[in-house]
């Protein structure tokens, strides 16, 4: 790589970082009116896109590797502060997901929030995990999802026990790095002439992170199943130091 | 050089092949309803671009695999044109890809070197770059000839056709995360029936089921055909299993007989179904595998392909996206046949045609209504002398007759021997292409 290379690069994210704001901006019909939906209390029964039509291995009888380390970088909680994501990554098995608020496919964002509050009542009835679990949703919308709106959004989790972080960025700028660490995937919809011209699209992902912050599990759409997390959040659980030596 | 040495060796292939019971063919897999369930965004609507992973040739262009982007949109001033070519370093018998799940990135394997070639499709779908080589798979987990490249989360199931001790065909998966980096291997069984080989990989998130195919080693699969097939010993090892995988715990729950190498392995996407179906090359059947009454997964003869006798050799297969309709491509006959699928128990050839002197991959767009075909299996099998076709042919498909859109000849464009084929599209262009370029480099 040449020496002009860093140069290009950091231009380069400029301009993906304009294009993911304009983008946004062509979003903006999709904002719910009254500003941003509210995210609703669901159901335990989550209408997941792939029906779960057998019984999963029990837990701690199957290997979670080790997949990549979660990369970090300066994420704003829902009163504004400035903290590292690994505030939110370490020392607690970790469940984090994209979204963002206005998110109108049926398929992604609505369905990991549906996930995620079926995981996160199955992790409070359980007094093993229930301190040990922390769930996580990070916007990739940091130009509509700012603090206020995720403060907004995260209402309706009511407190149950289990720690649900719901985090913005303050630019794209810092987004990007966390995209791309996780390859968490970002389309922008683009018409004929290469100008924004619909939603951000995605494949949905959500992470399983150890204690340690290393990716043991991801999930899609056509895996996303509740009692398959809460199962690997216990593999997690049993294994032991040597055990996790191994696997590394 | 190829058209001689081919000419020769084919003299007294069919014979060999009929005279022997069996030979095997080394199809490969692709199209849009093939993809890997992890994939989200498959190309529903109109195509734009077809990559082809092209084996090189000696003296004929700059002599490299490569891969070729070809303009498939009809709408398009390009159309049937090439409009970009990679060249990666020397012939390695480049032969299957696969994308990761994002659609971003690209994998591609040479058999006979090993290497994995990962080409940047998201950033600019027209112009693939080549980002990253992969080429320490042998050193690092025993395992020879990447073949299937199959999508799983954030990661990349690579099932490889052999391995370093012998260059037979006991071998295993890798698992990589999507920047590269080797995460597991899963030896193929080798117990409770388990011949240890390996060929192609599909997946059923609903029912956490994997299947798996069985092919052959380098030894064989890199030695000139007509010598293969009048090698008796060599023509017994061959994949005759089919192997039933828990999913979530990557472990073999069952060992299915399925004599005569099954090949490529496609499920039926139709809401509800539960069965998958796969070729046997050897054979020539189609081959149902499901669970029984009691849940319990088996495989069954359904149909034959042609006249085994004849040995058309079935290699590539694609299957429609609701589940109806299969594709066959044979390649020592050249034929392209159409099995309706309205009952997998039963499947029956409704229309064939000579597409090719030789014919291997076919691939489908999402409504089926666009049918690609190519035409090389591998270097040392390949046909010779004027039979040594080799082209990329595009067709429409109205449910009754394929009719010719379009024809791209490889040697005539220098561009080698077209092998296994994706599709790509504008709309696939992504927001961090860069970044994540970067990263992988």
């Amino acid at each position: 790589m040449g020496s002009s290379a860093p140069r290009r690069f950091a231009e380069s994210r400029r301009t993906l970082s304009a294009l993911l704001l304009a983008a946004v901006a062509a979003a903006a019909g999709d904002v719910v009116a009254g500003g941003v939906a509210a995210a609703h209390e669901p159901d335990d029964t989550v209408p997941a896109a792939v029906t779960m039509d057998f019984v999963p291995p029990p837990a701690g009888s199957y290997a979670l590797h080790a997949i990549m380390p979660a990369p970090d970088g300066p994420v704003l909680d829902p009163d504004g502060r400035r903290l590292p994501l690994s505030r939110f990554t370490a020392g607690k098995i970790t469940l984090l997901g994209f979204i963002y608020t206005s998110c109108a496919d049926a398929r992604g964002c609505p369905l990991a929030y549906q996930v995620f509050h079926a995981v996160r009542h199955r992790v409070a009835e359980d007094a093993a995990l229930r301190d040990r679990v922390r769930l996580v949703s990070l916007s990739f919308d940091p130009a509509r999802d700012t603090p206020a709106v995720m403060r907004h959004y995260a209402a309706a989790a009511a407190p149950n026990g289990v720690e649900w972080a719901f985090l913005t960025t303050e630019r794209p700028g810092r987004l990007v790095p966390l995209l791309d660490g996780f390859g968490q995937d970002v389309r922008i919809e683009v018409d004929a002439r290469g100008r924004p011209a619909g939603p951000l699209a995605h494949v949905l992902k959500v992470f399983l992170l150890d204690e340690r912050a290393i990716v043991r599990e991801i999930y899609t759409t056509a895996y996303l199943f509740p009692e398959v997390i809460v199962n690997d959040i216990k593999t997690l659980r049993l294994e032991d130091r040597p055990a996790r030596k191994a696997i590394r | 050089m190829h058209g001689n040495r081919i000419r020769a060796a084919c003299a007294g292939v069919v014979a060999g092949l009929v005279a022997l019971a069996g030979v095997a063919a080394l199809p490969a897999a692709a199209d849009e309803t093939c993809n890997s369930p992890y994939m989200g965004n498959l190309i529903k609507g109109q195509e734009d671009y077809l990559y082809v992973w092209a084996l090189g040739v000696k003296g004929m262009g700059d002599g490299s695999d490569k891969l070729v982007t070809i303009d498939v949109n009809p709408a398009s001033s390009r159309y049937g044109k090439v409009l970009n070519k990679v060249s990666v370093r020397g012939q390695g018998e480049a032969h299957h890809m696969g994308f990761a799940d994002d659609r971003r990135y690209l994998w591609a394997g040479g058999l006979e070197n090993s290497r994995i070639s990962l080409f940047d499709v998201g950033s600019d779908p027209a112009r693939p770059k080549l980002v990253r080589t992969i080429s320490d798979m042998p050193a690092k987990t025993g395992y020879v000839g990447p073949h299937t490249f199959y999508a799983m989360p954030g990661r990349m199931i690579v099932q490889g056709l052999s391995n370093t001790k012998d260059g037979g065909g006991v071998t295993g998966m890798a698992l990589y995360s999507n920047k590269g980096e080797l995460i597991a291997t899963y030896p193929m069984p080798t117990t409770d029936g388990g011949d240890g080989y390996g060929y192609d990989v599909a997946i059923n998130p609903q029912k956490n089921v994997m299947l798996t195919s069985s092919f052959t080693g380098r030894k064989n699969y890199m030695r000139a055909l007509g010598d293969l097939v009048k090698d008796a010993e060599a023509m017994k090892k061959f994949g005759s299993t089919m192997v039933v995988w828990d999913l979530k715990a990557m472990k073999p729950k069952k060992v299915l007989s399925v004599p005569g190498a099954p090949l490529e392995i496609r499920w039926s996407l139709k809401d509800g179904d539960s069965w998958a179906i796969t070729a046997s090359a050897l054979t020539s059947k189609l081959w149902l595998v499901k669970p029984d009454a009691s849940g319990e997964w088996q495989a069954k003869e359904v149909a034959v392909i042609g006249d085994p006798a004849k040995i058309p050799l079935p290699v590539d297969i694609s299957i429609n996206k609701d589940g109806t309709g299969l594709w066959v491509n044979t390649f020592m006959d050249g034929k392209t046949r159409y099995f309706d699928l309205s009952n997998p128990e039963q499947p029956k050839q409704t229309y064939e045609r000579v597409t090719g002197k030789q014919v291997n991959m076919i691939s489908q767009s999402w409504d089926g209504t666009r049918v690609y075909i190519a035409s090389s299996l591998l270097a040392n099998w390949d046909k010779g002398g004027a039979d040594d076709e080799q082209f990329v042919r595009g067709f429409s498909w109205d449910g009754k007759e394929l009719k010719p859109a379009f024809e791209i000849d490889f040697y005539k464009e220098k561009l080698g021997r077209a092998h296994h084929m994706k599709l790509g599209s504008k709309a696939m262009k992504t927001a961090y292409g860069l970044e994540r370029t970067a990263t992988l480099r």
